[in-house]
């Protein structure tokens, strides 16, 4: 993809002669080998699905945790190296803290994102708030809340930037996994419809064969706000979903990327 | 040593001490705020005279201060301190407007003043503050704070100078306290405005940091209205 060879490559703080960032590239393309992670957002509430590589029968799979609480009314699920995307889900959750401490209010869903943005292009130079940090944050993140605007879907990539959206995906199986929400997706979802059709695109796009030990889901509504689905729950689901369809299609649409052991 | 002291309580001119002078920070300019909500509006009124001592400044000085189109703040006690803090407070609105993309309610900005003067505990804002405003469901409310950001939320509340001279008065003709046959009819705007004004023309009787004029901010959902009414000058 970067084959016009040249030193550009190196620094985080240095624009290449084309005007481009390549380690911010090179970070964007790193969050392409994380596991994926599904956002759907509907007029009931927003639900996220992600998957999880359990790489060894001897791994305990409730300790991979991909989605987790920031606030009552903000969930996220990420995709990448998972060692950075604690950093930035600290931050998330001080920022919710902080604006709840000064305002008494939730924060948007859309302030949360920026404060993470705000973290996420801190690479570069140090200045007044810290020293430098060597490289951008390899992480991929799927912001899911309820604020005054209802429910809400955000998603942010390394470079800090962050888009609102109906649906999207996130991590290995993002591109074929896109193409078939925007083919499934339409305004009027009812949750539960978003939750079956988010579990048959990961369930497309998965390696392994999905079960209610490899996928988490969450769902964030107006009544019951953060809401991580049971064992149970998810078994529950997934037989929901196989009566739906029940010839499931194994699909092609599987990343040929080697998987590297940090990023899940 | 105790010889030592001894002495120089007689003799101060021998004393061996370091000379130490005191400069006092705070000045007391006075001024009283009253503010009484309602379902749908909230009035707010705050005498115009600024004084120290026996002297007054000006008979026209304007203590309220408008946060955003639903929140109105009332400043008495040390005008240099209620100056700052109403700049600080102003550019706090607006750079949460441009933050977040929407104007302050008037509960965030209730907490968000609790919290700056908390943090200035141990050099305080010395203000007498009271906040008004309608609230997310546009009801009329009034949050009253003490120097250090202590907030609590009221339907009305005197403060300033007549501060406890009026708030009696007002437990009695809005809160309908101590009352043989205490009336449950909902408060009007007209009846709030009329004891806001009998009240200050009382407290103007009594307290020489309160008169020459009432300014009144009445807030409705349809914006906020301004009043003036007069008091007596001496």
């Amino acid at each position: 993809m970067f084959l016009t060879r040249s030193e550009y490559d190196r620094g985080v703080n240095t624009f290449s002669p084309e005007g481009r960032l390549f380690q911010v590239e090179y970070a964007i393309e790193a969050i392409k080998l994380g596991s994926t992670a599904i956002g759907i957002c509907t007029s009931e509430g927003v639900v996220l699905a992600v998957e999880k590589r359990i790489t060894s029968p001897l791994m305990e799979p409730t300790t991979i945790e991909k989605i987790v609480e920031v606030d009552k009314h903000i969930g996220c699920a990420v995709s990448g190296l998972m060692a950075d995307s604690r950093t930035m889900i600290d931050r998330a959750r001080i920022e919710c803290q902080n604006h709840w401490f000064v305002y008494n209010e939730n924060i948007s869903i859309e302030s949360c994102a920026q404060g993470v943005s705000n973290l996420a292009i801190q690479f570069g130079d140090s200045d007044d708030d810290g020293a430098a940090m060597s490289r951008p944050f390899g992480v991929a993140i799927l912001f899911a809340g309820i604020d005054e605007k209802g429910p809400q879907l955000y998603h942010m990539d390394p470079s800090g930037t962050f888009v609102q959206f109906d649906a999207k995906a996130i991590g290995s199986g993002s591109e074929g996994a896109q193409q078939s929400l925007q083919e499934v997706y339409h305004r009027s979802m009812t949750l539960e419809e978003a939750t079956t059709a988010a579990l048959t695109i990961l369930k497309q796009v998965m390696e392994e064969k999905l079960n209610s030990a490899n996928v988490e889901v969450m769902t964030m509504t107006p009544k019951d706000f953060f809401h991580m689905f049971t064992k149970d729950q998810v078994e529950e689901s997934l037989k929901g979903m196989e009566k739906i369809e029940p010839e499931h299609q194994r699909s092609s649409l599987e990343s040929g990327y080697k998987k590297s052991p940090s990023i899940m | 040593m105790m010889m030592q002291t001894e002495m120089n309580a007689y003799y101060p001119d021998y004393s061996t001490a370091p000379i130490q002078r005191q400069i006092n920070p705070y000045a007391d300019n006075g001024g009283s705020v009253v503010a009484i909500a309602g379902n749908d509006f909230v009035v707010v009124g705050a005498d115009t005279r600024l004084s120290s001592g026996f002297s007054i400044y000006t008979r026209n000085q304007n203590k309220l201060f408008p946060m955003s189109d639903t929140t109105v703040l009332g400043c008495a006690g040390c005008w240099c301190d209620t100056l700052t803090l109403t700049r600080i407070l102003k550019s706090r609105m607006q750079m949460y407007q441009q933050e977040h993309n929407k104007q302050m309610s008037t509960t965030a900005c209730a907490q968000m003043l609790s919290t700056m003067l908390y943090y200035k505990r141990f050099f305080p804002y010395y203000i007498s503050n009271i906040l008004v405003g309608l609230d997310n469901e546009g009801k009329g409310c009034v949050y009253s704070y003490d120097p250090i950001g202590h907030c609590e939320k009221a339907t009305y509340r005197a403060g300033g100078s007549a501060g406890a001279l009026l708030q009696p008065l007002l437990d009695n003709q809005i809160g309908q306290k101590n009352l043989v046959k205490p009336s449950s009819e909902d408060l009007s705007q007209e009846k709030a405005l009329a004891i806001l004004k009998d009240v200050f023309i009382a407290a103007a009787e009594r307290d020489i940091y309160t008169g020459d004029s009432v300014l009144i901010n009445i807030i409705t959902k349809d914006g906020t209205k301004v009043e003036t009414f007069e008091l007596r000058k001496d």
